[in-house]
């Protein structure tokens, strides 16, 4: 009986020192696939109180932006500045603001060229940023910096239904539900984010969407991969189609 | 029933008393207006459009969340307040019975043609809109235009309007009280001229005589790179349409009538302008042809009171308008509009053919616009006299500067030459000048 003991001990130390290097090699390796698991997305959907899909949302991480995420805010800006490619523009083309919904990134300049043939006079009142732009086609107007995050509503002083929304965002992660609510945040370095939600007809408060979610670890993976936001959006209203003769300019 | 014309003095109040009102007034006025004067978003862009429409505000009644965006309001209140420093003409005012054909003259009270400079208030709009179920529009708007009816309220349109379809292919529907749909220059707030203070001579009758209380259907579509629209109305109301030019002659302005209007003729006498005497609707119809890049577009409108001159003081007026823009280049624009027509009424001898046409140029750089114009106009005496016969001709020079979004300054200044062959030998000149503030809320 002390004999086979001994044996089952054996045996047992002996899986134990085939284990140990195993084990060693992963806790050494673990952290490294984690750290480049950490370079993830975070995937989910917004939906409204029924279940319906929200499309067009835009789920953002409220979180300042890291000294790398700021440098390489800087550096596009630089781009944007200088170069013609990544260039964040709003356009006006046939008397309408395109898009009618533009996300951009705290630090952004954004131009407002003029297609229409007719002089359009783009304002913006504001508290996040106030300007007004007197603008014809051709004429390439000074871009607006966009410094301070939240929403920044368009406008043509001349032509009264035209109007669009800048939703300045605080750092570069931020993703644009599609037709089904589905929205993925790709490339969040690892740690804890809070995400929040946004709609331009949303009831619902930006701050009573948030949630937390922590990127990188084995452990909240599934969490990670499968956020929902529900969102109370007021009805939409059809613009108008101000093509009468009547009001034709 | 017929109604008889409502008799009514000239009016004699000086214009020193006037302008004390009009200072009290704008005082009153600016006291009131002094939160949008100091700061925070213009109601205008918290509203829908002329044209009536739900869109987004565009103002900065956020909370302290930054990311708040207000939803659309269904009530929404603008206003126009427009004064002036004006040293018109030589002879007082049509709108003081004169013979002077811009809106503002010398002293009625004066010994001679002696021109005088004064401060007035031109023009108080107050517009009222809101979006009702089922997307329907209703829009409102009074207006106060003292030197021709003191501070009484003239209402100058007030309709609902639903539109079906989008912005290259649609219908639309709207019924109340309207404006006419033919000026080329009336595009500006609460329809004001755009291009300069005055209207031509053309658009500024149309504004002044008619007022249409009806129906109005409306169809746009866009293909293959043109634009096409129609648009037909019928209403009642403009039974006197005419008479105005007719006896009193072509003027420049910028008067807008309405419900309650009373325009004064030279005789001393006032006709209402908007005054349905045989209940036979007045019809018109304008067909729109344009480029979808905006860049030219053709208009041809009809418009026909079908008055019954058989029932007393109507008259039986109607005309034609053709009209074309062109915005070849992005800071000039190109106006043409001419006019043919004709007013009979039965018991005078008044009957008249009408006929005038102007072509307007502007050019807008930055904040600024200057525009000039030339005008032409002529009435014919069709009924064997020489009552209303005349002829004129114009120049106008109109300089505006856009400060921000709420103030507007204006400058004018009108060259008129008239030619009315039942007046004395003795023309007083009628050119003279304005000088406007506008402040929009």
């Amino acid at each position: 009986m002390v004999r086979s003991l001994q044996a089952r001990l054996a045996a047992t130390l002996r899986r134990v020192r085939l284990m140990l290097p195993l084990g060693m090699l992963a806790m050494a390796v673990l952290p490294v696939a984690g750290a480049l698991a950490a370079e993830t997305g975070v995937s989910g959907r917004v939906v409204g109180p029924d279940g319906k899909p929200v499309a067009a949302a835009i789920v953002f991480v409220q979180a300042a932006p890291s000294d790398a995420d700021a440098e390489r805010v800087r550096g596009d800006r630089s781009a944007r500045i200088d170069g013609q490619s990544g260039r964040v523009a709003m356009d006006q083309v046939d008397k309408a603001f395109v898009p009618a919904v533009l996300p951009v990134v705290v630090g952004t300049e954004v131009r407002f060229p003029n297609h229409d043939q007719i002089h359009h006079h783009v304002y913006s009142f504001s508290r996040t940023k106030t300007f007004e732009l007197p603008l014809y086609k051709g004429q390439d107007a000074q871009p607006v910096l966009f410094d301070k995050a939240g929403v920044v509503k368009i406008g043509c002083n001349i032509h009264d239904w035209m109007s669009a929304v800048i939703l300045v965002l605080p750092n570069e992660h931020f993703a644009v539900t599609d037709s089904d609510g589905r929205f993925t945040l790709e490339n969040l370095p690892a740690g804890k984010h809070t995400l929040a939600a946004w709609h331009e007809r949303s009831r619902t408060k930006v701050d009573e969407t948030l949630q937390a979610v922590s990127v990188g670890s084995a452990a909240t993976a599934a969490t990670g991969a499968g956020i929902h936001f529900t969102l109370s959006l007021a009805p939409a209203r059809t613009r108008p189609a101000i093509r009468g003769s009547r009001n034709d300019t | 029933m017929a109604r008889e014309p409502q008799h009514r003095p000239a009016r004699t109040v000086g214009y020193g008393f006037r302008a004390a009102r009009v200072a009290c007034f704008l005082v009153t006025l600016v006291a009131w207006l002094s939160p949008a004067l100091l700061g925070g978003a213009p109601a205008f862009a918290q509203a829908p459009p002329s044209t009536g429409g739900s869109f987004d505000n565009v103002d900065d009644q956020q909370g302290e969340d930054p990311y708040e965006v207000n939803q659309p309001r269904r009530v929404w209140l603008r206003g126009v307040l427009d004064a002036r420093v004006v040293r018109g003409g030589e002879a007082p005012s049509w709108t003081d019975s004169g013979r002077g054909r811009t809106r503002y003259g010398s002293d009625v009270d004066g010994e001679g043609f002696e021109r005088e400079t004064k401060l007035v208030l031109a023009q108080l709009a107050i517009e009222l809109g809101a979006t009702l179920p089922w997307e329907v529009r209703a829009q409102a708007q009074v207006n106060v235009q003292p030197d021709l009816d003191d501070y009484r309220p003239w209402l100058v349109e007030a309709f609902v309007r639903k539109e079906w379809g989008v912005a290259t292919s649609g219908r639309g529907l709207q019924a109340g009280l309207m404006g006419n749909p033919f000026s080329l220059e009336h595009v500006g707030p609460a329809w004001s001229p755009q291009y300069s203070i005055s209207a031509s001579a053309l658009n500024s009758w149309l504004w002044e005589e008619i007022s249409v209380a009806g129906l109005e259907g409306e169809w746009w579509r866009e293909a293959g790179g043109l634009r096409f629209g129609m648009l037909a109305g019928a209403g009642f109301g403009p039974d006197q349409l005419g008479r105005l030019v007719a006896v009193r002659g072509w003027t420049m302005g910028d008067v807008l009538s309405g419900v309650g209007a009373e325009m004064p003729l030279p005789s001393g006498v006032r006709t209402q302008i908007f005054d349905e005497r045989d209940d036979r609707p007045a019809a018109y119809a304008l067909l729109t042809l344009g480029d979808a890049r905006e860049r030219a577009a053709l208009r041809f409108g009809y418009f026909d009171n079908f008055g019954d001159e058989n029932v007393a003081g109507v008259w039986n007026t109607r005309f034609g308008v053709v009209g074309a823009s062109f915005h070849l280049h992005p800071r000039f624009e190109l106006l043409v509009q001419y006019l043919d027509g004709e007013a009979r009424v039965r018991d005078t001898t008044n009957d008249s053919s009408l006929r005038a046409w102007y072509a307007l140029l502007s050019h807008h750089q930055g904040r600024h616009r200057v525009s000039v114009r030339y005008d032409s106009f002529r009435l014919q005496d069709v009924d064997g006299g020489s009552v209303t016969a005349e002829d004129g001709e114009g120049v106008t020079f109109a300089w505006f500067w856009q400060i921000g979004l709420r103030h507007q300054l204006g400058f004018e200044y009108v060259w008129l030459d008239v030619d009315r062959r039942s007046q004395p030998t003795l023309a007083p000149s009628q050119d003279g000048g304005q000088l406007s503030y506008r402040f929009r809320y």
